[in-house]
């Protein structure tokens, strides 16, 4: 199966593991995995603040660096759930409406490719550790993932899976939420910081390098030894030395 | 009072919300239990999905045929021997409320919870022409006694403790008991039940009315709305134009889905459906009744993309599930209406320039959008005004403009984009120690106030790519 | 009797709907589902009492079930748990049936009993703000929240349930449907059919409650403190 890599632009600049993981995973699957390389980013930013020309400006360009893939698969709930959502935002636009529908259709965010077009809920992979998972807003509620990540998460073996607290609640991010309003958002991280402490996980695993990003950085400053790491990740420790601190 | 409850700065009030550790504690507790309450209902009727997909399409087939309903409301209501006033605004409603009261020589004026006529300011206007006006919903009374705005349109009284309200009623009404919540709340009835009787007026809100019978539904639990509508000769409802359904069949699912999602309960104590004034030789109800239909503000929105916030059954569910409402307060919203429905309503009712930053307040988490009992797309309305505050009202900052021009150019350029994942990490260089930015510059000030923010890695997701693919570095 | 400013109101709202106001044709559409026609649907009256019985322990009601020849005793049990020294009762075409007519003159002997009489007016809520406990019967019964459906007229008034401190309701079982959905879709046939709503309906499912300070559930506020549903056979 021939699938393009979405690798959205927090992963390519920062977190570049998540994007190497994802492609190793989904070639151990059997994909074969290509990456084009005039894709930038899914808009989210632009959008959700309200600046809807400047972000409709970087969704033609992923829709052109998308156009001639067969599937197209992210690692974060939030930016697929973005890219999505184009055919209600090209809704009646004569030349990208068409584009917008077409990469909407063949794109998945990563758990949900493996469980719902490959049909595999093992990837075959062990990890040792008490894990806990973080399924972040936009990958659940906009997206409508919600089973994907934890199915293949309690199927690698030696995990030792213990549910977070309130898990439903947003950790704070929210994009420009928690550059504009950091007051709030540092009382959300907190309280997520302390229920993921109460889980007495070793390991916080998440589908959307964001919230990760945020709850990490939060449980770093506050001296917390809990390894942060995506779901690709953990995924794919099948054979090689157990993960590390990736946010 | 009206929409807006203060003149304090926006970030004055989220600071005073935050520091405020007995309202926080207090909303977080009531957030949990409402959260149960309204998931273990929805589970235990299996086909919750089917419930909201019912409400939200009695909802926009009513709003669809407004004009209608309301004509046909108008009509049975003056069948059954009522009065109909349809008030474009506050003012309007005021003075015609203000009027009956007046020549009725009315004394006394009891009223139910109502969040319409707060946000008409009606208790003012009936001061000021000397009428005693008595809030006689538990949560009103105790505010009202003490002066203080509602923080949440369910339980309004939700950031008092116990302390609090019995040194209000010792200070207010002389009460010397202790502050157990049953002695409080019988001192209460005590109090109140005086009122009931001796008043003149009774003034409600309304829930639903239903079209084809000219009724009025009111969804409580105290038992006020029973008196207020039973013992005074004169009842005036006041109703916000929307709060319509076209039969009793519609109204019955409306209530089920309100009362599971405000408060849990399968029913609430009192569903009280009145109609008209009472028939010959009925003791109970009034002789005298006036029904005002309030616009307010409410007919801009329709026909517009904001048409579905008119399908609100304020059942506070979206509050109730709301991270920044947990944090921050009702009072925070500087709204009547906090939470995602109030930042989704306050700026339609009462515009955008008091209220613009209200949209923001938000990580567009969906949880609200998730919550709503008639499906309203709460977060992505925020965004719709967000679009509007950018685009229409020129109200964004500069600086935020510059950078939102600048992602356009980024995101839109691929050469720029390639570019700017080599140069990332050499440009947070000055700031990055042990792979990580504790004290960021300009917008990562904030982030890093209160947390760490990691180094852009040595090598780029797409230079990784680049070296594999030409058998480099695998 | 008025109705006041309606054109102009009505007018702006079809014109920012865009489209000329509408007087008629307005036909409510079928909904795509219906799961409100769904609960209980096939449940028995003796399964319906069993979902009533269990759903009076969540809304703090006491639960009793008799005969209809028994009635007069288990009401006088009741009231004596009430430790009542009046009541006040609808003057119900029912109370015959049901035996109470002569009941409630027996009751006399001992307690003040007040049956509701039109022709005394407004006298009658001073007597029922002044009694204990008042009595009427349930007109629809919904067995799925617990709520007895009070519909007024000339010699059943509101404060029967509502002023007393204690209230019981008889319930014939014979009213018992499964929820709202049975009684709503009742008024609006009669309603199509040309007969008119009371005057009030009164959904009542237990004691007045509040849960307005720090969200502590206090039974008893406004209306009674206590009820009990009395199920008749």
């Amino acid at each position: 199966m021939k699938v393009s890599l979405f690798i959205t632009c927090v992963s390519d600049i920062v977190f570049a593991d998540v994007g190497k993981n994802t492609v190793e995973l989904l070639e151990r699957l059997g994909c074969e995995v290509d990456f084009p390389a005039a894709q930038t980013c899914c808009g989210q930013p632009a959008y959700n603040s309200g600046y809807l020309e400047e972000a409709k400006k970087a969704m033609k360009q992923m829709m052109k660096a998308f156009k001639d893939s067969e599937y197209v698969v992210g690692p974060s709930g939030s930016c697929v759930g973005m890219l999505r959502e184009y055919p209600e935002i090209f809704k009646g636009d004569p030349e990208w409406e068409e584009a917008a529908i077409d990469l909407a259709n063949k794109t998945y965010e990563v758990t949900q490719f493996i469980v719902d077009v490959l049909g595999v809920t093992d990837v075959g992979s062990t990890f040792k550790g008490r894990v806990t998972y973080h399924p972040s807003c936009h990958m659940t509620r906009i997206l409508g993932v919600k089973d994907a990540p934890t199915k293949l998460l309690k199927n690698i073996e030696g995990v030792d899976f213990v549910e977070l607290p309130v898990k439903e609640d947003c950790c704070g991010f929210g994009g420009t939420f928690a550059v504009k309003n950091p007051e709030i958002s540092q009382e959300m991280v907190k309280e997520k910081s302390r229920h993921v402490s109460e889980t007495e996980a070793e390991y916080l695993v998440g589908g959307d390098m964001g919230c990760l990003m945020n709850i990490g950085g939060r449980m770093r400053r506050e001296g917390k030894n809990v390894k942060v790491m995506h779901i690709t990740e953990i995924l794919n420790t099948h054979g090689k030395e157990q993960g590390g601190e990736i946010a | 009072m009206s929409i807006k409850i203060s003149e304090k700065p926006y970030k004055e009030r989220i600071g005073q919300g935050i520091e405020n550790d007995f309202m926080r504690q207090a909303v977080s507790s009531a957030q949990g239990r409402f959260r149960t309450g309204r998931l273990t209902q929805a589970e235990e009727l299996g086909n919750w999905e089917d419930w909201r997909q019912l409400g939200s399409e009695i909802r926009s087939h009513t709003l669809e045929n407004i004009d209608y309903y309301l004509y046909q409301l108008s009509e049975q209501v003056e069948k059954r021997g009522g009065n109909v006033f349809f008030a474009q605004t506050a003012e309007e409603a005021n003075e015609y409320i203000e009027n009956v009261v007046k020549k009725k020589n009315a004394k006394k004026v009891v009223k139910t919870k109502s969040m319409v006529t707060e946000e008409i300011g009606l208790n003012e206007t009936l001061e000021k022409i000397g009428a005693e006006v008595v809030e006689s919903d538990l949560g009103e009374w105790i505010l009202q006694l003490d002066e203080d705005p509602p923080s949440h349109i369910v339980t309004p009284a939700l950031h008092k403790n116990r302390q609090q309200i019995r040194d209000t009623f010792q200070e207010k009404k002389g009460y010397n008991k202790s502050d157990t919540p049953e002695e409080l709340a019988a001192f209460a009835r005590e109090q109140l039940r005086q009122d009931f009787l001796t008043a003149d007026v009774g003034i409600t809100g309304c829930n639903f009315a239903i079209a084809e019978s000219g009724s009025v539904t009111l969804v409580t639990n105290e038992g006020n709305a029973e008196m207020v509508t039973s013992l005074p000769d004169t009842q005036i409802s006041v109703m916000g134009m929307e709060r319509l359904v076209p039969t009793w069949e519609d109204m019955e699912v409306l209530v089920s889905l309100l009362t599971r999602s405000a408060v849990g309960q399968k029913l609430t104590s009192y569903i009280t459906t009145l109609t008209g004034t009472r028939l010959e030789e009925e003791v109970d109800g009034p002789d005298d009744y006036h029904l005002v239909i309030v616009d307010n503000g409410r007919s801009k929105i329709l026909g517009t993309e904001f048409q579905s916030a008119l399908h609100c059954i304020r059942c506070a569910a979206c509050i109730n599930v709301c991270p920044v409402y947990r944090h921050v307060g009702g009072h925070a919203y500087n709204s009547i209406y906090p939470g995602p429905i109030g930042a989704v309503l306050t700026p339609l009712l009462d515009g955008y320039e008091d209220h613009k930053e209200l949209p923001y307040a938000s990580s567009l988490c969906a949880a609200c959008t998730e919550a709503c009992p008639v499906k309203i797309p709460l977060h992505e309305q925020l965004i719709r005004h967000r679009e509007i505050i950018v685009e229409e009202e020129k109200k964004s900052p500069v600086s935020e403009k510059i950078m939102m021009k600048g992602f356009a150019q980024w995101a839109s350029n691929p050469a720029a984009y390639k570019l700017s994942t080599k140069v990332a990490r050499t440009a947070l260089k000055p700031w990055t120690k042990d792979e990580y930015i504790e004290n960021g510059p300009g917008p990562l000030k904030g982030w890093t106030d209160v947390r760490d923010f990691p180094a852009p890695g040595k090598q780029s997701f797409r230079t990784w790519w680049n070296n594999r693919q030409k058998g480099g570095e695998a | 009797m008025a109705i006041q400013n309606r054109e102009a109101f009505l007018s702006n709202l079809a014109a920012n709907l865009g489209r000329p106001q509408k007087r008629e044709g307005v036909k409510r559409p079928e909904y795509s589902v219906a799961p409100q026609r769904e609960v209980f649907k096939d449940y028995s009256t003796e399964e319906l009492i069993e979902v009533l019985k269990e759903h009076c322990k969540v809304i703090h009601t006491d639960f009793v079930r008799t005969r209809k020849k028994d009635l007069a005793e288990t009401l006088k049990e009741v009231l004596d748990g009430y430790e009542a020294k009046s009541i006040i009762a609808s003057n119900d075409r029912r109370n015959q049936d049901y035996g109470l007519d002569v009941a409630y003159e027996q009751f006399a002997d001992t307690i003040d009993v007040h049956l509701w009489d039109s022709k005394l007016g407004k006298e009658n809520q001073v007597i029922a703000e002044r009694t204990d406990v008042g009595i009427s019967f349930s007109d629809i019964t919904l067995a799925e929240s617990g709520t007895v459906t009070l519909m007024t007229n000339k010699d059943n008034g509101r404060s029967i349930s509502l002023m007393p401190k204690c209230y019981i309701a008889i319930i014939p079982k014979e009213t018992i449907v499964p929820r709202m959905t049975q009684a709503a879709s009742k008024i609006h046939q009669d309603n199509e059919n040309g007969v008119d709503a009371p005057s009030s309906v009164c959904f009542v499912t237990g004691p007045s409650n509040s849960a307005d300070i720090e969200m502590n559930l206090i039974v008893g506020v406004h209306g009674p403190v206590k009820v009990t549903y009395i199920v008749v056979d």
